[in-house]
């Protein structure tokens, strides 16, 4: 029975999958055309630049040139400052780089200055090309798939079709050629926009940027950390007070007013004194709790005991794939386990019939899953335990996505290195 | 004597009404958080209103809030704020309506029913009710420095008993000793610390917190 499940589950996902991959190459091909069409206008400013710049160069040879020097630097700047904000919009962010040096000896030093020359040359030339190219493509999509609509105005056909063009069959035709460039540009587009956006990634970023954003990433993913951990103790704090606190706060009054009745009444007395000892065996019990959900005892046996017992008190059906070869360090066991009992405990809320955990280390990572069918419509943000679940993962340097469209399903997806 | 008690664990609220019956004192209405209580307290007009700090909405200081509020609309209202544990700002906020009528006690304190009586007993009649730990914490933040060292241990001791709010006789009684002695006693104290002496307990626990509270934030 749990194997139809989820077989037929799988299934699903597939067809799901091969949907996505349609739309997700569309997706990818109108998001090239538009990177394409950015770059090739970075790159005629990078023309116009270039031209700037060589002509000041030569006229620095006869002096005048100096004079037009900051202006030049200055354009320099803002034409590689522009691209950068479209690589930022693709790729992955950069800084603008600020002011530039004005004068001639300062630019010459300034290894900024020095690559984004590099990269005006290349951007004004093979960018400029490669542009044009990969806005052709598109061109010729358009051209030839609307041919049949205007092939009798001409009969010279578009893009590079160059045979006399008889009828409406060979207008067809031309139309499926269309098509076929159409796919090509699928395939291609993302890798022309990322061939054109190359220079200015590799040129335009400043150096020992990633030493710079990973202290950034650190510093904030420590606060988090520490967020998460004040939050954590609070937690504790409150369930302690709450529950065990004046669990044993009421046995101590009961007893209190026990001593008081045993001589007047001993059967009131041991009538308080049976609530005493019911107050704490609540208590017991209530402890029992937050220790356990401070760090569950169980996960000194492993991550699989662990995961295992939670699908066990899942309120839903919970179906567990293990695959864990070696154990992680103590802490990402254990936050990997809150990871897994946090999305198992939202099951609750989300309507869901059927949960399938997937727990598995691979490549240094232990990498786990949970996908329920229910309505969706998480959100880390409305006071749900996940938002610190993120904190936690992250400060292990982790990634965490949630996705949980309203309609269902919910998946939460979470990756964390093993750690030694 | 007539109750209203203010406690949002049903067992705790449960176990205290119990025990204050059981010494034929009436809980005429039990609450659940401050606007509850509030209303109560305006409905009955108790003789003293038992208050727990931590309430819902919030769980931080509600029950500290409603007290000072029920004792702003209805002055001399003698209240009893019980509490898991003891925060000295907790106890200026409430000294801040007055000592008379007032009391402040870790929650454990009414597991000895006798002294815990006492204490309401006390509160009701218009006395002053300052838990020893609110005392200790004020007088171990200041040790070591300040007028405070030239009292001897003894008039330490008689110090804390005033602070936490006991007459003379209970303090004598306290620290079995008679009534001249505690009155020798006192008397050392106010002149070393520079207090105008005074015979009213809750005007003298005012002076005495005072006093600590302002020597140990110097």
């Amino acid at each position: 029975m749990k194997g139809e499940q989820a077989a037929v589950l799988q299934r699903s996902a597939v067809r799901g999958r091969s949907g996505h991959a349609v739309a997700r190459g569309l997706r990818g091909a109108v998001d090239a055309l538009e990177q394409v069409l950015a770059g090739l206008a970075t790159g005629v400013l990078a023309l116009l630049a270039l031209v700037v710049v060589l002509a000041v160069a030569v006229l620095c040879l006869v002096g005048v040139g100096l004079l037009l020097v900051p202006g030049t630097l200055r354009l320099l700047r803002a034409v590689a400052d522009r691209e950068r904000a479209r690589v930022s919009r693709s790729n992955r962010p950069l800084p603008p780089a600020g002011a530039p040096p004005l004068s001639l000896r300062a630019a010459a030093r300034d290894t900024v200055v020095r690559r984004e020359l590099a990269w005006l040359v290349l951007h004004a030339t093979f960018g400029v090309v490669i542009g044009l190219l990969g806005l052709t493509l598109p061109l010729w999509v358009v051209q030839d798939v609307t041919y049949p609509l205007w092939y009798r105005l001409t009969d010279h056909a578009p893009s590079v079709v160059f045979a006399r063009v008889d009828g409406l069959g060979d207008a067809l035709l031309v139309a499926l050629l269309g098509l076929a460039f159409a796919v090509v540009f699928v395939v291609l587009g993302p890798l022309i926009a990322r061939l054109q956006s190359r220079p200015g990634v590799t040129l335009l970023a400043p150096r020992g940027s990633d030493l710079s954003r990973r202290v950034a990433e650190l510093v904030t993913t420590r606060a988090a950390a520490l967020d998460a951990h004040a939050a954590e103790l609070r937690r504790i704090e409150r369930s302690l007070h709450d529950g065990s606190q004046n669990r044993l706060v009421a046995a101590n009054v009961l007893i209190g007013a026990a001593r008081r009745a045993v001589v007047r009444n001993p059967a009131a007395a041991d009538e308080l004194l049976e609530k005493a000892q019911a107050a704490t065996e609540q208590a017991l019990a209530e402890l029992r709790g937050v220790v356990r959900s401070i760090l569950p005892p169980v996960l000194d046996r492993g991550l699989a005991d662990a995961v295992s017992g939670l699908a066990a008190g899942s309120p839903v059906e919970c179906l567990v794939e293990l695959d864990l070869a070696v154990r992680c360090a103590a802490s990402v066991e254990a936050t990997a386990y809150f990871a897994v009992a946090e999305a198992i405990t939202n099951t609750r809320h989300s309507g869901a019939r059927l949960v399938q955990v997937g727990v598995r280390t691979e490549a240094g990572e232990l990498r786990l899953r949970v996908a329920d069918d229910g309505h969706g419509g998480a959100d880390e943000r409305a006071g749900s335990g996940l938002s610190g679940i993120r904190r936690r993962v992250e400060a292990h340097d982790g990634s965490f996505r949630l996705d949980s469209p309203a309609g269902g399903p919910t998946i939460l997806e979470v990756r964390l290195p093993c750690g030694s | 004597m007539r109750v209203v008690i203010a406690e949002d664990d049903p067992l705790l609220r449960e176990g205290l009404s119990l025990l204050l019956r059981a010494e034929s004192i009436e809980v005429v209405a039990t609450a659940e958080d401050g606007v509850s209580f509030l209303d109560a307290v305006a409905r009955e007009h108790p003789d003293v209103a038992i208050v727990d700090v931590r309430m819902p909405p919030t769980h931080t200081d509600e029950g500290i809030v409603a007290a000072v509020e029920a004792r702003r609309r209805q002055p001399g209202l003698a209240v009893l704020v019980l509490s898991a544990y003891v925060e000295q700002a907790f106890a200026t906020d409430l000294l801040a309506t007055g000592a008379a009528g007032l009391g402040y006690l870790l929650k454990e304190r009414v597991g000895r029913v006798e002294e815990f009586l006492v204490a309401l007993q006390r509160i009701a009649d218009g006395g002053t009710a300052i838990d020893p730990e609110v005392v200790e914490q004020l007088l171990t933040r200041r040790t070591g420095r300040g007028a405070l060292d030239r009292l001897s241990p003894r008039e330490l001791e008689v110090l804390a008993l005033m602070a936490e709010g006991l007459g003379n006789a209970a303090i004598g009684r306290s620290l079995v000793i008679t009534d001249g002695a505690v009155h020798k006693h006192i008397r050392s104290i106010f002149a070393k610390l520079d207090l105008a002496p005074d015979d009213e307990a809750d005007r003298r626990v005012v002076a005495v917190l005072r006093y600590l509270h302002d020597d140990a934030a110097r």
